[in-house]
């Protein structure tokens, strides 16, 4: 049972990470590009956490190393904390280049009218012509 | 003080004194209203004490030639975040540092169109501490924290002129694009944790060659993955063919110190990390086995295609940046035909064809900035980027002129400048094992190349001006810093045969060295812990 929900766990992240791939490429408002962007950064961020509580390492993790006798009953019972601060990590980064990306959609908005990416460049195309 | 204890101080503060100078950029001017200088010179003395920091380290790798570890908080590595260096990374760093502190003196000069400096050089410190970091870490983490520094630094560059919509646009793509490469990264990151338990360099290293590791077939395709999709990151930050295309948007419309960041110093990233993961971590006879030479020969084919594709290009292209841009794509795509030699049998070849590549970076890094920064004057005097409108301009700046016909004749490869030697030895290295597809494209690639140069020093140099050209006083000492850094392509081309040991040796770091990377970062484990860890002997 448990190793079918960690399967079925898997298979839904991929297909979120593959949907979210495909509206960064084929949706052409800058909106929903972004949004596709944080629900990939997501899936990999949920994914890493899901490493920490199942793989087995062939070498040992650093927070195991010389942990011995009771302390251990935390170590196998606990998921591994590393991937976690790696996830915290990510996060922070992330916010600083989503927040920097919606600046410049809303700056794309405001210079052109619209925040269709092909629109946009029609609109840019336009005003070089007028010049 | 001891050398090395020098250079491991002067390493330790680099990137957190970069990083705290970026923030108090704004701090500071808003304080100092009165005086408008204030970033630019908070700025100088961050790339002064870059420049100096890399230099340092690089003459202890010169003289010593061991790698020099400065581990963060004294946490030995695979505990803690390390600083590994290497001839190979301290090269790079070495170039990437004086680089930069000649785009920080010429964006003296160029932010006097702006209107708020402050955090255009706040950004500016930021590359310069993400570039650096990227280069000098010994943490596969790490890297990507410093990856995003220097991602974020670009991006904010490129759009520095906000009210330029196609400006805004190119950053939104490029962004777009560039956080999914690194996110991709971090994936990579994911997956090599998940297999090996750690992502310091130096022990991910040692466990790729283990021998219980190298046995696992499951292991073998879970790094094959890894690989695939860290290499990805790579090629997108060293634009080279399938995700080229952000380069030549970003670097018409970015400014113009910035356009030299771009090509040169992002550039190098990807170049060293793709060197760093396929030489180092995942080598030859390592966990990937037969796939590591398929990756070879792939990068190998993605750097003739990018090559020749974007020598084409060069053609039909008005805009004087974007055809630089192109030509730097061309000029990537040999550095990977030379770097990725490693599939030869023949061991001197495969070093002649990589000391190839590295001399290329380096003479390539070196001509374009002289180019984009003379090209920069030249579009701020014509007032166009249009090559058509701007025949003639060049004599108004006599010796940034003398600059661009110096750093294009390197480009193409002519006899006394370094860039006739790094062609020539990667195609010596080629031919020498026999394998002369690779040298036939160099050819090929250059030859195609020379008319979009031409394209350039028919128009700057030597068209008839169609309007007068007003020479803007006060800033000869401009063009005095780019004739400098094309002279120095002439200065390393005569005394090549002198200097060429350095490059030697920083090629037999990189391919035989990963041993002496890995022992002298595992050393640092204290003795109780280390019996602890499997692939430590």
């Amino acid at each position: 049972m448990e190793g079918f929900v960690y399967v079925l766990f898997i298979v839904v992240l991929a297909v979120n990470a593959l949907l979210s791939i495909y509206g960064i490429v084929y949706r052409r408002s800058l909106v929903k590009k972004l949004i596709s962007l944080t629900i990939l950064s997501d899936t990999i961020f949920v994914s890493i956490i899901l490493v920490g509580f199942i793989f087995k390492y062939p070498v040992v993790p650093p927070v195991y190393i010389g942990v011995s006798g009771e302390e251990t009953y935390l170590l196998e019972h606990g998921s591994d904390p590393l991937p976690q601060a790696l996830v915290l990590t990510g996060i922070v980064i992330g916010l600083a280049v989503n927040a920097l990306i919606a600046f410049g959609v809303i700056q794309v908005y405001r210079l052109t009218g619209t925040t269709d990416a092909k629109r946009a460049i029609r609109v840019l195309v336009e005003e070089v012509m007028e010049e | 003080m001891n050398l090395e204890t020098l250079s491991l101080n002067l390493l330790g503060l680099l990137t957190p004194f970069l990083v705290i100078l970026a923030f108090i950029t704004p701090l500071l001017s808003k304080l100092l209203k009165s005086s408008r200088r204030a970033p630019f010179i908070i700025a100088l003395i961050g790339g002064v004490y870059a420049a100096m920091a890399s230099t340092v380290v690089f003459c202890y790798e010169i003289t010593s030639r061991s790698p020099l570890i400065y581990t963060y908080g004294g946490w030995p590595p695979h505990f803690g975040i390390v600083y590994e260096i290497d001839l190979f990374n301290g090269l790079l760093g070495f170039l990437v540092a004086w680089i930069m502190l000649a785009i920080i003196l010429y964006s003296s000069w160029y932010s006097k169109r702006l209107d708020d400096a402050s955090w255009y050089f706040t950004l500016l410190l930021g590359l310069t501490a993400g570039v650096l970091g990227c280069l000098y870490t010994g943490d596969a983490f790490n890297f990507f924290v410093m990856l995003e520094v220097l991602s974020i630094s670009t991006y904010g560059l490129v759009a520095y002129l906000r009210n330029r919509a196609e400006a805004v646009e190119a950053t939104a793509k490029y962004a777009l694009i560039g956080a999914v490469a690194t996110t991709m990264y971090f994936l990579a990151l994911v997956i090599i944790y998940s297999g090996y338990g750690t992502v310091n360099m130096a022990y991910l290293a040692g466990l790729s060659s283990a021998e219980f590791v190298v046995k696992e077939p499951s292991l073998r395709y879970l790094s094959l993955l890894a690989v695939s999709l860290a290499l990805w990151t790579f090629t997108f930050k060293s634009a080279i063919f399938p995700s080229h295309f952000w380069l030549v948007d970003a670097n018409p419309e970015a400014p113009h110190p910035v356009s030299v960041a771009l090509s040169g110093l992002v550039e190098s990233v990807g170049i060293y990390a793709a060197g760093r993961f396929l030489y180092t971590i995942f080598r030859p006879n390592g966990v990937l086995a037969v796939y590591h030479s398929v990756i070879l020969i792939v990068l190998v084919t993605l750097g003739a295609i990018s090559g020749v594709v974007c020598a084409l290009m060069m053609l039909n292209q008005r805009d004087i940046k974007r055809l630089l841009a192109y030509s730097s794509i061309s000029h990537t795509g040999i550095v990977y035909m030379g770097l990725f030699a490693g599939f030869l049998v023949n061991n001197s070849a495969v070093e002649a064809a990589i000391t190839g590549a590295i001399v290329h970076a380096v003479s390539h890094v070196i001509a374009k900035t002289a180019l984009f920064m003379s090209s920069g004057l030249f579009i701020e005097t014509s007032g166009s980027r249009d090559l058509d409108d701007m025949r003639g301009v060049g004599r108004a700046h006599p010796l940034a002129l003398v600059a661009t016909v110096i750093s294009t004749l390197s480009l193409i490869g002519l006899v006394p400048f370094i860039g006739f030697y790094s062609k020539l030895l990667i195609i010596l290295g080629y031919i020498s094992a026999g394998f002369v597809i690779v040298p036939i494209l160099v050819i090929a690639i250059t030859a195609l190349s020379v008319p979009g140069y031409m394209k350039i020093l028919s128009s700057v140099a030597f068209g008839i001006p169609a309007k007068e050209y007003k020479r803007p006083s006060g800033e000869t000492w401009v063009e005095v810093l780019i004739l400098l850094i094309a002279l120095s392509l002439l200065v390393l081309g005569v005394i090549f045969w002198y200097i060429m040991p350095i490059f030697q040796d920083t090629t037999s770091s990189l391919i035989s060295g990963a041993g002496d990377y890995i022992n002298s970062a595992l050393e640092r484990i204290p003795e109780e812990l280390r019996s602890l860890m499997r692939g430590v002997s």
